[in-house]
């Protein structure tokens, strides 16, 4: 086993991985930018290296600097996290050819599942469902043969793309060549290559993944799947495990979780990875891409199977066995994450960085969070403001959202704006109570939604803290509190719970 | 000790007649009432009223108090009516508009230059922050009288990025 491993990443993450390393007995290395010297992950680690600037161009995403922190340190592995160099196949290559195990798969099946195409192909060899598109980059005639013959509507997507970058719904002939146009520069703008490929649209899906697990002597078993068809802006906000879909059709685990690892076999695919697939109406389900790394909501498969995908992930790259039979993988009760971002909900989820000046976490049964924040810290606005996942397990899906409500309840970040009160107001709506989900879930929320009211009493109260804290404050300086400038929270008065 | 308060944009009045822990107060000229109240922390108030417990949060922001009770925001702003009260600049009203940064970040793009006549809802400027971009819009129609960022440049929050008259 290792005794040393450097984590090339930051926040949570960082840290997560960090507490498996430590409880294996492993020496853990940070690495941190300028603006992370005070972080959590720094903090933590047994030994830190500084590796750059602020921007992750130059310092989380420069390998050679991580390389030369990895050898200064003596570490012999390197665990990417998710995001930054984790899908790089240059960088799990280097990693290697450095004399560094690569926590994570080798990097020809980084290649082979990379870009959305090559996966696709890898996919339709192995016989996986895919949605029907072309699976390349297309001039304009090929996409209008395309729609002609599947219909309309259709999705343009960026070859080399991913966060809803360079993508486009077309519902009619007529926006087909504004939209190829518009595509394909703001795919070249964001991956320094236009090509667009076509799909069909798949109307209101869900989107539910299978994890998966392969060593290097040749198993691939998967870990059920996980339901993530909470978004905003093409990004899961909010996970759970089991899917309910699929808790009410046991038999779509089993086919999905073998249409994944017949995937991930054809890859030649070891370590972590997800295969992501869109689920329609009819329960059909269609293979959309593989994630070639630990995924961000990772801890509600981990709660519903008590396993460590950290650990597991160590074993692997060190060379070991897995250490579970496909048939020995049981799933237990319900689990959902809830991932908090300092961010405004109602205002377009704009990204919120500031100082924290308050932080009560929630406690008590059935609670995990995985956060890299404490009181005092300031988040800094360089990278994505996620300060926490918090994660429940209850027996079943109803005592999982009651559980969660009450987490939220407790959960109390001062001097940001947070997503908190907003996921509690999605886990009290009818339709997510019914497991009526769908990727465009939070758009249609917003149209239906009333804003909740407080008791009456809270006014009262409200008015009195104020009046007392107005009180005991010692004359507030105008002059002084002016120079501070106007803080965000001009914003939020427009827009606050009680719009 | 009496407060003129603006709780979310409504008028109000709060009279303090004893102080915490065994606070006795008025609500609007209403009935006096009896709250017990406790600071474990600063900034967060226990408070016992009617036999109900509540944890009220205070923050301070440059406009007032943001006080947060179970997730739910009061907005406050107390005033003495003693004392003489400069009205806080407003940003929908008469006069010169100031448009300034909502969060550190990067200034992307100048949409305008000094002279330029813009309409409401208009884009100024577009500023970079944690990956995402956001447009700052013109509160109203009118002139712009200055802009002070530059692209590429790094701007702190309530930095002021241009005005218009």
């Amino acid at each position: 086993m290792f005794r040393k491993v450097l984590i090339a990443n930051r926040g949570e993450i960082a840290v997560r991985v960090m507490r498996t390393l430590r409880e294996m007995g492993i020496a853990s290395v940070a690495v941190y930018s300028d603006a992370d010297r005070a972080s959590l992950h720094v903090r933590m680690a047994d030994e830190a290296e500084h590796v750059g600037p602020s921007p992750s161009g130059e310092s989380y995403l420069r390998a050679d600097r991580i390389l030369d922190a990895a050898k200064k340190h003596g570490a012999e592995a390197i665990h990417p996290g998710y995001g930054f160099l984790s899908e790089n196949a240059d960088f799990a290559a280097a990693c290697e050819s450095a004399g560094l195990v690569f926590i994570g798969p080798p990097a020809a099946a980084i290649r082979a599942m990379g870009s959305k195409t090559a996966a696709r192909r890898t996919a339709v060899a192995a016989g996986a469902p895919v949605v029907p598109g072309t699976g390349h980059g297309v001039t304009l005639e090929q996409a209008r043969d395309f729609a002609r013959l599947h219909g309309y509507p259709i999705l343009l997507k960026a070859v080399a793309g991913g966060g809803g970058k360079g993508m486009r719904r077309v519902d009619r002939d007529c926006e087909l060549e504004g939209a190829l146009r518009d595509a394909s520069s703001e795919a070249e703008r964001s991956f320094r290559n236009s090509e667009v490929y076509v799909e069909k649209l798949i109307a209101r899906p869900r989107h539910i993944e299978i994890q998966l697990f392969g060593d290097r002597h040749g198993n691939v078993v998967h870990l059920g799947e996980r339901e993530c068809s909470i978004q905003r802006r093409h990004q899961k906000v909010m996970e759970e495990c089991p899917s309910p879909l699929v808790a009410r059709h046991p038999e779509m685990r089993q086919a999905m979780g073998e249409a994944a690892v017949r995937a991930a076999r054809a890859a030649g695919y070891y370590n972590a990875g997800t295969v992501e697939f869109l689920v329609d109406q009819d329960r059909k389900f269609y293979f959309l891409e593989m994630n070639t790394r630990l995924q961000v909501e990772h801890p509600v498969t981990e709660l519903v199977t008590g396993l460590d995908l950290v650990r597991v992930q160590i074993e692997v790259a060190a060379g070991g066995r897995l250490p579970f039979t496909q048939e020995q993988v049981a799933w237990s009760g319900a689990a959902i994450e809830c991932r908090i971002y300092a961010e405004d909900p109602y205002n377009n989820f704009l990204p919120f960085p500031g100082k924290l000046t308050r932080l009560n976490r929630p406690l008590g049964p059935g609670i995990r969070l995985d956060g890299c924040v404490y009181p005092g810290w300031t988040v800094p606005m360089e990278y994505d403001p996620l300060l926490a996942k918090l994660a429940v397990w209850a027996g079943t899906r109803e005592q999982a959202t009651e559980r969660m409500i009450r987490a939220l309840r407790e959960y109390d970040v001062g001097g940001i704006r947070t997503n908190l009160g907003f996921f509690r107001q999605i886990l009290e709506d009818a339709e997510f109570r019914a497991a009526n989900l769908h990727t465009g879930f939070i758009d249609e929320f917003f149209q239906r939604r009333s804003a909740p009211q407080p008791p009456e009493e809270f006014t009262a109260v409200a008015a009195l803290a104020a009046a007392l804290h107005t009180r005991s404050a010692a004359p507030r300086n105008a002059a002084e509190a002016a120079s501070e400038g106007p803080h965000p929270w001009l914003e939020a008065g427009r827009s606050g719970l009680l719009r | 000790m009496k407060l003129d308060l603006t709780i979310n944009g409504a008028a109000g009045e709060i009279e303090l007649l004893a102080p915490a822990p065994d606070c006795r107060f008025r609500l609007d000229g209403g009935a006096e009432r009896a709250a017990q109240v406790e600071t474990p922390e600063p900034g967060v108030y226990s408070v016992l009223l009617d036999g109900r417990s509540y944890d009220a949060r205070v923050e301070e922001v440059p406009e007032g108090l943001v006080v947060v009770i179970d997730g739910f925001r009061f907005q406050i702003e107390a005033r003495d009516p003693r004392r003489f009260v400069r009205k806080s600049a407003g940003r929908g009203g008469e006069g010169i508009q100031t448009v300034t940064a909502p969060m550190p970040g990067k200034i992307v793009r100048v949409l305008v230059a000094p002279g330029d006549a813009v309409a409401a809802g208009q884009g100024l400027l577009v500023v970079e922050a944690m990956k995402m971009q956001n447009e700052m819009k013109a509160a109203r129609a009118g002139k712009v009288l200055s802009v002070n960022a530059k692209e590429g440049a790094t701007v702190k929050a309530g930095e002021v990025l241009a005005t218009i008259e």
